[in-house]
């Protein structure tokens, strides 16, 4: 019990009052997050009709349903239009409150269908995981000031597990040896040649040069980068996750510095849920209080008389 | 406390969605989309395959299968699969994961790489493997595997060719 205290505490705070700030937050973090679903849905859909010929990988929803049938016919182009509206409505509070269930599952089946093509990138993962938990609050507080704090509750609990998880995976497909530095040799030349095959040129930067030269130099990025991500669960505990995200805004721009792999909907994200923002924006009108719940909340609050002290 | 009974919820919520994750993750060789374990990098020190598409002379029938160390070409002939509106990873993919190479396959291997897209350039689509070497350095061999032209597509003699499925 006291673990669930303790995470339920830490995550939802629910000793706080909701106040405008923190509405304003996100409502702004929701925006975010519907900008990049509606980019994802369309270039998914656009390359899946341009390029896409054989289902090479089956992923989720792909196992049991041949996606394939998604690649004539601007299927994949209907799936995109229907995702905008739902996305859309579901924004602006228009219509039911189910609507990011189902931006879900739509938004799901597309990235199976323009990702059976081999490639399993992650980039999108915490976009997806942020719809998911929107459907979840929607649906089970639609009336409730508590839904903003459970949604970036719900994130923040699934972002710092799936970096504790990442550090556990390598752990294990690999062994304590996975930081020695002949590995991120291995994948500095890699992603060397991706550049070249995307671009038609690539060159070194000096971080990389500085780890092709010296083992050490190349044991010590990737042993830093592995330990950031085993403390990734401590993204759960309010007094330290500002400086956990920190920590994992430096590991992305170390990975995108000696790897080339960039991750700007990540490392937004990151900005977006891991910092208290909510204490930088005081808003004293009623008013606008009232209007961010109208925009937030998917039914009439259940008690009337919305002012609560709202910037305690 | 203003929220404690929606909080006990939402943790129990987040809990079943943990277990759902998990469920999905375990039974989908750790991928259901957005769930993940996040096993990008875990195999370390493993060789790995990529793919170049590089462009030759028409005419040149001399050693075009032959493999070489990616230092001996030169970049400049090194085509951006982007500019062709190709994800190179699907490209590198497609090259290096496929086994069996069907008529169909080599079709669908043209299909990336239109007549118009290539605007009368010869290339060779060409897999590149990396591995440790020494256990110092990295050594990166490049193997032609087909010659694609505007109207035909000539696949390296050692690659067999298998039927339809």
């Amino acid at each position: 019990m006291k673990v669930t205290n303790l995470l339920k505490n830490q995550l939802f705070d629910p000793s706080r009052n909701v106040s405008a700030g923190e509405l304003l937050h996100f409502k702004i973090f929701e925006l975010f997050v519907v900008i990049y679903v509606l980019a994802y849905s369309w270039s998914w859909g656009l390359y899946t009709q341009r390029l896409n010929e054989e289902v090479v990988l089956s992923l989720g929803m792909a196992n049991y349903i041949d996606v394939s049938i998604f690649f004539d016919y601007n299927l994949a182009l209907v799936i995109a239009a229907l995702i905008s509206l739902l996305v859309l409505a579901a924004f602006f509070r228009i219509g039911n409150r189910w609507f990011y269930l189902v931006v879900m599952i739509l938004f799901h089946l597309q990235y199976v269908i323009r990702y059976s093509q081999g490639e399993i990138p992650h980039s999108q993962n915490l976009i997806g995981l942020a719809v998911m938990i929107l459907a979840v609050g929607s649906i089970f507080f639609p009336a409730g000031k508590f839904f903003p704090r459970f949604v970036f509750g719900g994130v923040i609990f699934f972002i710092g597990l799936g970096y504790t998880s990442a550090f556990f995976s390598k752990l294990i497909a690999t062994g304590f040896h996975w930081f020695y530095g002949e590995h991120l040799w291995l994948w500095i030349s890699e992603k060397s040649v991706d550049i070249l095959s995307r671009d038609g040129s690539y060159q070194t930067n000096f971080l990389q040069e500085l780890a092709l030269q010296h083992g050490s130099v190349a044991s010590t990025i990737l042993l830093v980068g592995w330990l950031i991500e085993l403390i990734g669960f401590t993204m759960w505990f309010k007094k330290l996750r500002p400086y956990t995200t920190a920590l994992l805004i430096g590991m992305h721009f170390g990975i995108t510095l000696t790897m080339n792999i960039r991750f700007d909907a990540f490392v937004m994200q990151l900005i977006l849920v891991g910092f208290p923002w909510y204490r930088l924006i005081h808003i004293d009108s009623k008013r606008f209080y009232d209007q961010l719940l109208k925009i937030t909340l998917f039914r009439k609050p259940a008690i009337s008389g919305l002012a609560e002290n709202q910037n305690q | 406390m203003k929220y404690e009974n929606e909080a006990f919820r939402g943790l129990k919520l987040i809990g079943w969605l943990f277990l759902l994750s998990t469920v999905l993750v375990a039974s989908h060789k750790g991928e259901f989309w957005p769930f993940s374990i996040y096993p990008m990098f875990s195999q370390a020190g493993n060789s790995w395959s990529r793919a170049l598409l590089i462009e030759i002379e028409p005419d040149d029938t001399t050693n075009i299968w032959d493999e070489k160390p990616l230092g001996s070409i030169d970049q400049r002939n090194v085509v951006p699969v982007k500019r062709l509106g190709v994800d190179q990873i699907d490209y590198s993919n497609f090259i290096s994961k496929t086994e069996r190479w069907t008529p169909g396959r080599i079709n669908a291997l043209k299909t990336l790489f239109p007549e118009q897209q290539l605007q009368g350039k010869t290339v060779m689509a060409t897999k590149a493997t990396g591995k440790l070497v020494r256990e110092d350095s990295v050594a990166v061999i490049l193997t032609p595997m087909f010659r694609i032209s505007a109207d035909t597509i000539r696949v390296n003699p050692l690659i067999t060719i298998d039927p339809p499925d």
